[in-house]
């Protein structure tokens, strides 16, 4: 059996004022692997934060079910840690002091936490900046940090919402690549939200497409591009045609939502 | 990268110590404004300016000073004063702290106690000295409950709003490690409240000191407050003077302090 089982998964909110229940994800099944790269990509709105909070544990589900190594997900656990797309790192405390956030949350009992967490900083290349406080970081710093503090309390499941979306280009693509050397040292399972199209074909085994009105997924594309991945892929015949499938699918995406826009 | 490492510590210090040695524009023009305003005032009474009975001058402010401080009791006076002002803060610090998590963590108790806290916050506390005076006599206790009312409520409301508007991203990010509620609470929520408690007691300082002295000034035997009195019935402008001086300086100092420490606090956040 796969290592995420997601089964016939719907979470409802409500509307701010009106009080109206809506779905921001619905019907959704997926199966993931252990060590697989899962990309999503979707337009924005369409469920994709969503989907990956209710694999954290931090959304209740409304219906259906998530199971990971086929215990049910009733919330956050040992077993997955969340990069989140925004700034959340703790402002008082120093580069190496949020790196151990995780791990005394945790009551890390695998050796020294500072030494742990060194070990982490300079996995992500921050080695002299563990002194460091969050405001002296530039932005991509700062999500090296996020990352270090999830890969400090080793994961099974490791989350990441957008984790370069506030980046610019270049150093997006630099991260991506930094992440892929990270991730290939142990293979975890990995499921990474993004809305940049190289950026998900990059990273993946296997695309998820979600569509809109309620979230659900249109499509999941696996990826057979061989690993270790470098910039060089980027230019190759098969990316070109994920791509090109990929900026289908969000066009159509669009268009309908312009259309949704015209009728209201 | 580069740019990162530059920003380190060693700039601020050498910023420091450079300031120290050459000082700044606005430091020469307050220091000549305050010049100006001495020499004008020292000679305003013999050029006929103004009665010198009222304005009195600097340099016999200079001498009540002296005067003060070898012959009038000054510490004992003092010593009242600070002793009411150190036991009211304490006490409203005790009683304010713990009451503005309660209010910061726990909605209920917010619906329910914020309006009469807010009313008590905007009426000034010294309209109850009459009555704490007929409750608690003549001595210490009522000056120290003045001081006690005024410190306790920007402290509560600081230090509740510093709890309750802490990050949602933050505490999102504490349940994702599987934080318990109590880690939440000293981890996330007091580090995050930290810089409002220290405005709340910033703002408390000013409230407390203002109680005393009006306190004293109202009904009393001894204190600060009780010598600005008896001068003023005695027309003594220099000496009142010195007294005011006192009370501000004191007032001043308390809140640079603070300030300092909350300033270093903020460093820490988003700039
Ligand atoms: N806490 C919440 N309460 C009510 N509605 C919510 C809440 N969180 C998300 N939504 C709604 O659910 C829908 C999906 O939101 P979600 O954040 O999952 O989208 P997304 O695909 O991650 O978008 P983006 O790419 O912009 O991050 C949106 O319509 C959003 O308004
Ligand atoms: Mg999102």
């Amino acid at each position: 059996m796969a290592q995420i089982e997601i089964r016939d998964l719907g979470i409802d909110y409500r509307k701010p004022k009106s009080n109206e229940v809506f779905s921001a994800v619905d019907g959704v099944a997926l199966s993931i692997e252990r060590g697989e790269f899962v990309t999503i990509v979707g337009s924005s709105g369409c469920g994709k934060s969503t989907l990956l909070m209710a694999v954290a544990g931090l959304v209740n589900l409304s219906r259906g079910s998530i199971r990971i190594d086929s215990k049910e997900v009733i919330g956050p656990g040992p077993d997955r840690a969340v990069v989140f797309q925004e700034a959340s790192l703790l402002p008082w405390r120093s580069v190496r002091g949020n790196v151990k956030f995780g791990l005394e949350m945790q009551r890390w009992n695998g050796g020294d936490l500072n030494e742990r967490a060194m070990q982490m900083i300079r996995l992500v290349g921050l080695g002299r900046f563990s002194d460091y406080h969050p405001h002296q970081l530039s932005g991509g710093m700062r999500q090296r940090v996020n990352i270090a503090r999830a890969l400090a309390v080793d994961p099974e499941v490791l989350l990441m919402d957008e984790p370069f979306g506030a980046l610019d280009a270049q150093t997006r693509e630099i991260m991506g690549t930094e992440l892929l050397r990270i991730w290939e040292r142990d293979k975890k399972t990995a499921l990474f939200v993004t809305h940049d199209i190289d950026e998900a074909i990059f990273l993946a085994d296997k695309i998820v497409v979600m569509g809109r009105n309620p979230g659900h997924i249109k499509e999941v594309i696996k990826v057979d591009l061989p690993r270790p991945r470098d910039e060089a892929v980027l230019d190759s015949e098969d990316f070109n045609n994920l791509r090109r499938r990929l900026r289908a699918h969000l066009a159509e995406d669009m268009s309908s939502m312009q259309l949704v826009q015209e009728v209201a | 990268m580069r740019s990162a490492e530059m920003t380190a510590a060693p700039a601020e210090t050498r910023q420091i110590s450079l300031s120290f040695l050459r000082p700044s524009r606005s430091t020469v023009v307050g220091l000549v404004a305050v010049l100006l305003f001495l020499i004008l005032w020292q000679i305003a009474p013999s050029m006929g300016w103004v009665n010198g009975r009222f304005t009195s001058r600097p340099t016999e402010v200079f001498f009540a000073a002296l005067d003060i401080f070898r012959n009038d009791s000054f510490l004992y006076h003092a010593r009242i004063s600070l002793t009411e002002f150190v036991a009211g803060f304490a006490l409203a610090i005790v009683v304010s702290i713990p009451l503005g998590v309660l209010l910061g963590t726990s909605k209920i108790a917010r619906y329910l106690i914020d309006p009469p806290l807010m009313a008590l916050y905007i009426a000034p506390t010294l309209v109850l000295l009459p009555i704490l005076v007929i409750w608690l006599g003549i001595d210490m206790a009522p000056k120290i409950a003045v001081v006690f009312l005024g410190a306790v409520f920007p402290i509560v409301l600081n230090t509740m709003a510093g709890m309750s508007e802490a990050d949602s991203r933050l505490l999102r990010m504490a349940r994702s490690f599987g934080a318990s509620r109590f880690d939440i609470f000293t981890r996330v929520l007091v580090p995050g409240s930290l810089p409002a408690l220290l405005t709340g007691i910033r703002l408390a300082v000013g409230r407390a000191v203002l109680g005393v002295v009006v306190g004293e000034l109202f009904v009393s035997q001894a204190g600060i407050g009780y010598q600005l009195n008896l001068y003023g019935q005695a027309m003594r402008i220099d000496r009142l003077l010195v007294y005011a001086l006192i009370v501000s300086a004191f007032g001043y100092t308390l809140t640079i302090m603070v300030r300092s420490v909350e300033n270093k606090i903020r460093d820490w956040r988003s700039k």
